[in-house]
């Protein structure tokens, strides 16, 4: 059990700082409200007034995540590489160096054919 | 600490070093997948009017000099060598795997000439396949003869999942050549240009039912690797014998094989997996329908034979029931379907699911005739449906200028069009498996092969099948020889010099193959080892089994 | 825990997975009922691999999320383009293919 207390401990330090920093934040901070500052913490989508059935996601979203997701999920193959850095040595680095260069050519089209662009 | 952590007794222990990896011997692999990725950069930085005819060349080249360097490294194999692996063992360089890459660089290079036709600068490719079919943004694109030439790179990286497919030395490679052969192929299929609504809804059926198999493959792959705790072919073989890991593991093997053969079914499109096969061949643009055809079946039938004959060679007992029943299913319930198709595509794709049938017969023979008759088999009908589909690209609806599929229309071709009505016959009399042919020797060696393996029956089931096949093969012929024209005859377009050569290919080939197939049976073909029988192989590694010379 | 019990579970998503893909009409359903499955794979792959004491399933399943990720990509681009063509993205609405 006692191998539990730093969670706990850690989960009661996240609780204590948000409630307290609400808290503070409620009493100390000016109010000076405008539009934007209303909007919910969002990206990009206005979750409310909520059209009927839920409303629908423009299908921009769509194509940002997949361009977003593919650069992502590359990410992966450096995670084992920097564990092992050590010990994979020059020839991990050269075939990291590979991998990335081939992932910044289909950035380099993404870019270029205006998948960027949000319009 | 954290207590989750795995203790130190079960932390595996990692060994790392640099691989040795041989260029030379990845060369014809590394060509192809460059070929790719230049095309990317050439999409991105490259002049729209310039990128035609920069890509064409880069695709034909590099699939070219792949070719050729295929061909060099068989002959610097030494002859007593088994093969080689490379690549921390997951690449095999051996015989049967150049033979079929061989085979799949020569397909691609066909079907490349029919992708690259254009014909008053219209490809069979959409101009821009974001714009929506029948809107003005299409229209706009059409008029500004917009292309998209992203179809080589995507071309290139297909052609690079299928040779990976038929080297693969374990089941993660093979997983990750059936992906990176598929994933371009089911964009290719949604971007013709006519008929727009019939290609994306083949695209869409083909990556569905696609992603579904292929996650059945993984989860075989899963079960696999659970019993045999590795996923080297060599390592699988070895635990089929020596009863894997896990006591009473038994069942994750079966299963595992079971679902692997359901991805790899999938694949080759045999029945009760075959549904995808019409509908995507029909939809998809003609020259992605020929790569498909030719290459793809080659790729899967290459895989499946590596997998059944090495990794499962000493479970033959236990999926060979599976595949006599899926073999019986495909020659019967396709033929009888096949009789009944109207469009020429459809009927085209039903006949490479019967054929699939056909092949199927040799892989349940799992020995080494088997071994050779699918190859040449493969080859003899990859080059005659790459060459049928290319005579389907010439014949066109007078008004609207899209191919002409339904097969009324062909009527009386044979008088206003001979040479094209005297190839496709050619080739439907191959696919028939009628006697001085490719297709009657194939035949031949795969029945050949299937019975002295003992399985009569199922080739007593495929010699039905052909006759029924032969019935629709010879009544499109009979049409277009001795029927009158129909009132909506379709115009037969002037074969250009790139479809003129695919269909010239394919007729040579088809002939060749017919007529002085021994030289090819004793050359070109690999030969397996002498010593064949299921004891014997069981007893051998994977290297030296029945792949290895 | 007896890892084995990971392995079943593998197996239930998996086939709430396969059972999803067959009996849901909408593309995007279907195709996450897909992913779902892949996610199960990769559970058994993992969990074998601690059976095993090996690594070798654990960088299995670093190659599928990838797979998985590519597949996500192509997946949801014919997807888009076939709902942007008929705004459905039922999959009984295409239907053109059949003779």
């Amino acid at each position: 059990m006692e191998l539990y207390t730093p969670i706990f401990v850690l989960g009661g330090i996240g609780a204590a700082f948000v409630i307290v920093s609400m808290i503070v934040g409620a009493i100390a901070g000016p109010k000076r409200y405008n539009r934007t500052k209303l909007q919910a913490y969002e990206c990009g989508i206005e979750p409310t007034p909520q059209p009927v059935g839920g409303g629908r996601f423009t299908i921009k979203y769509y194509l940002t995540a997949m361009l977003f997701i593919v650069f992502d999920i590359e990410v992966i193959f450096l995670v084992p590489w920097a564990v092992h850095l050590d010990a994979l040595g020059i020839f991990g680095l050269v075939v990291m160096i590979l991998f990335l260069v081939n992932v910044s050519i289909a950035y380099a089209y993404e870019w270029r054919r205006g998948g960027l662009e949000w319009n | 600490m954290i207590p989750l952590s795995l203790s130190e007794t079960t932390l595996p222990t990692v060994t790392t070093q640099a691989p040795d990896l041989d260029y030379w011997l990845l060369s014809p692999l590394l060509v192809v997948f460059a070929a790719g990725v230049i095309g990317v950069i050439v999409e991105a930085f490259v002049p729209a009017q310039r990128r035609y005819s920069i890509q064409t060349a880069l695709a034909m080249v590099a699939v070219g000099v792949a070719f050729v360097l295929t061909l060099v490294q068989v002959g610097a194999l030494p002859a007593d060598s088994a093969g080689l692996t490379l690549a921390f063992a997951t690449v095999v360089v051996d015989r049967p795997s150049l033979f079929f890459q061989g085979v799949i660089l020569a397909l691609a290079l066909a079907s490349l000439l029919l992708i690259a036709e254009r014909r008053d600068g219209e490809s069979a490719f959409t101009g821009q396949a974001a714009a929506v079919p029948g809107s003005e943004e299409e229209r706009a694109h059409v008029l500004a003869g917009s292309q998209h030439t992203e179809v080589y790179p995507l071309v290139m990286f297909a052609v690079l999942g299928m040779q990976l497919f038929t080297a693969a030395n374990d089941f993660l490679t093979m997983f990750i050549a059936l992906e990176v052969m598929s994933l371009p192929l089911y964009l290719l299929c949604g971007l013709a240009r006519r008929r727009r609504l019939f290609s994306q809804e083949a695209a869409l059926k083909y990556f569905l039912l696609g992603a579904f198999s292929s996650a059945f493959f993984l989860f075989g792959i899963a079960m696999v690797y659970g019993y045999a705790g590795a996923v080297e072919f060599a390592a699988v073989r070895a635990a089929g014998s020596s009863g894997g890991l896990i006591d009473g593991g038994e069942p994750l093997l079966l299963i595992g094989i079971a679902m692997i053969g359901v991805g790899m079914l999938f694949k080759v499109g045999t029945v009760p997996f075959h549904n995808w096969k019409p509908d995507v061949y029909q939809g998809a643009p003609t020259p992605i329908t020929a790569l498909m055809a030719s290459g793809t079946l080659v790729a899967a039938f290459g895989a499946m034979l590596r997998v059944f004959y090495v990794a499962f060679g000493t479970t033959v007992a236990q999926w060979r029931p599976m595949l006599w029943v899926v073999a019986i299913l495909t020659m019967v319930v396709a033929a009888v379907i096949a009789v009944t198709q109207r469009d020429i595509k459809r009927l085209l794709a039903y006949s490479s699911v019967v054929h699939a049938g056909f092949i199927l017969t040799a892989v349940v023979a799992a020995n080494a005739d088997g071994l050779t008759g699918a190859m040449f088999y493969l080859a003899a009908y990859g080059f005659t449906t790459v060459g049928a589909f290319a005579i389907v690209t010439l014949v066109r609806n007078p008004d609207n200028g899209a191919e002409a599929g339904d097969l009324t229309q062909w009527a009386g071709l044979g008088r206003t069009s001979p040479f094209l009505a005297a190839s496709l016959g050619l080739f439907l009399l191959a696919f028939a498996g009628i006697p001085l042919t490719s297709g009657f020797i194939g035949k031949f060696a795969v029945f050949e092969a299937a019975v002295a393996a003992g399985a009569t029956p199922l080739v007593v089931v495929g010699v039905l099948s052909s006759a029924v096949t032969a019935f629709f093969y010879v009544r499109i012929i009979v049409l277009m020889f001795f029927a009158e024209p129909a009132e909506n005859a379709p115009r037969v377009l002037k074969p250009g010099i790139l479809t003129g050569t695919t269909v010239g290919l394919g007729v040579a080939a088809t002939l060749l193959l017919g007529i002085l197939p021994g030289p090819v049976l004793e050359h070109v073909i690999p030969q397996p080892a002498a010593e064949t029988s299921e004891a014997v192989a069981a007893e051998h590694t994977a290297a030296d089994s029945l792949f290895a010379r | 825990m007896d890892p084995m019990n990971y392995i079943v579970l593998a197996a239930i998503v998996f086939t709430i997975g396969a059972v999803g893909v067959l009996v849901r009409r909408n593309a995007i359903i279907v195709f996450m009922c897909v992913e779902l499955m892949l996610n199960a794979c990769n559970l058994a792959f993992v969990a074998f691999a601690r059976m095993h004491g090996g690594i070798e399933g654990q960088v299995i399943a670093f190659f599928v999320m990838v797979v998985a990720a590519a597949e996500v990509v192509v997946g949801l681009a014919i997807i888009m383009q076939i709902f942007r063509t008929r705004r459905s993205a039922s999959i009984d609405d295409a239907n053109l293919l059949k003779n």
